[in-house]
């Protein structure tokens, strides 16, 4: 997932990454130490990442000005039309899960350029047909002021691009050695496949010796337990 | 207060106190209002102070912010240091005496969240928390051996 997020990343670029978000963070510092040396980093709670000093408002007013070129953003439950769900399932007044809110979620989908969409759990509980409740719309109506919205949606089995105009999810690659047939199972929408979509290029050898030194000892200063644990040998 | 996004969300439907109007400057603009919170009471934490009120605040948190909205702010501090001094003390941003309404020396009192420059996070004691709260028994178990004590 997070070579799938660092080759989305374009030198020169601001590249932002909220909280509790320690694969975007990784793969934004993979593309940062690799291929775009010149991008913009700012990774909420990072000592080194973190270019304001006027606490989150700063950064949210930065956000609201359009300043973010690529931002990241997750879902509880996540639809075939880039809906995010941050608030419940079921009825949000008694709800069968309440998650944690939207929080920012409902304007920093609107703003930065490009918004990719991960989550580590690709099930149908999470990739459903219709969210519950919105926090965060993929689409609105031209009255609204939207100067971008989401890119792609990265999950440990494939990556999909949102097609603005259909306001559609469209997988675009399937990561190695997962089948049509084993992720539809593991989707609770009837797929699109892109016309080309192919296999997602597993990471190099290249990548894993830079998110196994200089990547993982950088995300150890905000995510000290994911350091320890997710990076492998 | 207005704020950017949010409009074509269930919070509209949701936060009835969350109003979408016309934006007044940009006619054919919908733009969604959210009334500001404004807080009875403030209670903050400090990596130093000095006696008029006058903080020094992590500027990675929004302390300074809480404090201008609220009707009351009590702040706590890792130590009390003479006005002047308050800016050798290390990195932050500096709040005015004019929005403190109390002040109390508390080295510690942050724990066990962290107070940048000073002392980590206590990872341990908050996966302590976590697993007490999870019922009143354990719950009380950890009030008399860290609060009661």
């Amino acid at each position: 997932m997070a070579c799938a997020i660092a080759r989305e990343v374009r030198d020169g670029e601001t590249v932002a990454v909220g909280t509790l978000a320690p694969i975007p963070a990784s793969g934004v510092l993979l593309a940062h130490f690799t291929h775009a040396p010149r991008a913009t980093v700012i990774i909420i709670n990072h000592p080194d990442y973190w270019p304001f000093s006027n606490g989150s408002k700063e950064f949210y007013d930065f956000a609201q000005r359009g300043k973010f070129d690529l931002f990241f953003l997750s879902g509880g439950q996540i639809d075939r039309h880039g809906n995010l769900n941050l608030i419940a399932v079921g009825d949000p007044e008694r709800p069968r899960v309440r998650f944690p809110g939207g929080a920012g979620a409902a304007m920093l989908y609107y703003l930065p350029r490009r918004v990719i969409v991960f989550r580590a759990e690709h099930s149908p509980k999470v990739f459903v047909e219709r969210v519950d409740t919105i926090a965060s719309p993929g689409s609105t109506p031209p009255v609204v002021v939207r100067a971008g919205g989401p890119w792609k949606v990265v999950t440990p089995r494939c990556l999909f691009l949102f097609d603005r105009a259909r306001a559609a999810l469209v997988v675009e690659a399937l990561h190695p050695g997962v089948t049509r047939d084993e992720l539809q199972r593991q989707t609770g929408f009837a797929l699109e496949f892109d016309p080309v979509a192919g296999v997602t290029p597993a990471p190099t050898d290249g990548e894993l010796r830079v998110l196994r030194t200089r990547v993982r000892e950088a995300v150890a200063k905000t995510y000290p337990q994911y350091a320890d644990t997710a990076f492998g040998r | 207060m207005p704020v950017a996004g949010h409009v074509g969300s269930d919070y509209e439907r949701l936060r009835p106190e969350f109003r979408v109007i016309q934006n007044p400057f940009t006619p054919g603009e919908r733009i969604m209002l959210v009334p500001s919170i404004r807080p009875d009471v403030a209670l903050i934490h400090a990596i130093a102070a000095a006696a008029d009120g006058t903080l020094l605040l992590d500027p990675i948190e929004d302390d300074a912010l809480l404090a201008q909205a609220s009707r009351m702010v009590v702040a706590s501090t890792e130590r009390l240091v003479a006005r002047d001094e308050l800016r050798s003390v290390g990195d932050g941003v500096i709040l005015q005496g004019i929005h403190v309404g109390a002040l109390v020396e508390a080295p510690g009192g942050a724990h066990p969240t962290l107070v940048r420059g000073v002392h980590p996070i206590d990872g341990d004691h908050i996966r302590e928390y976590i697993a007490a709260a999870k019922d009143d028994a354990t719950f009380k178990g950890y009030l008399d051996r860290h609060v009661y004590s």
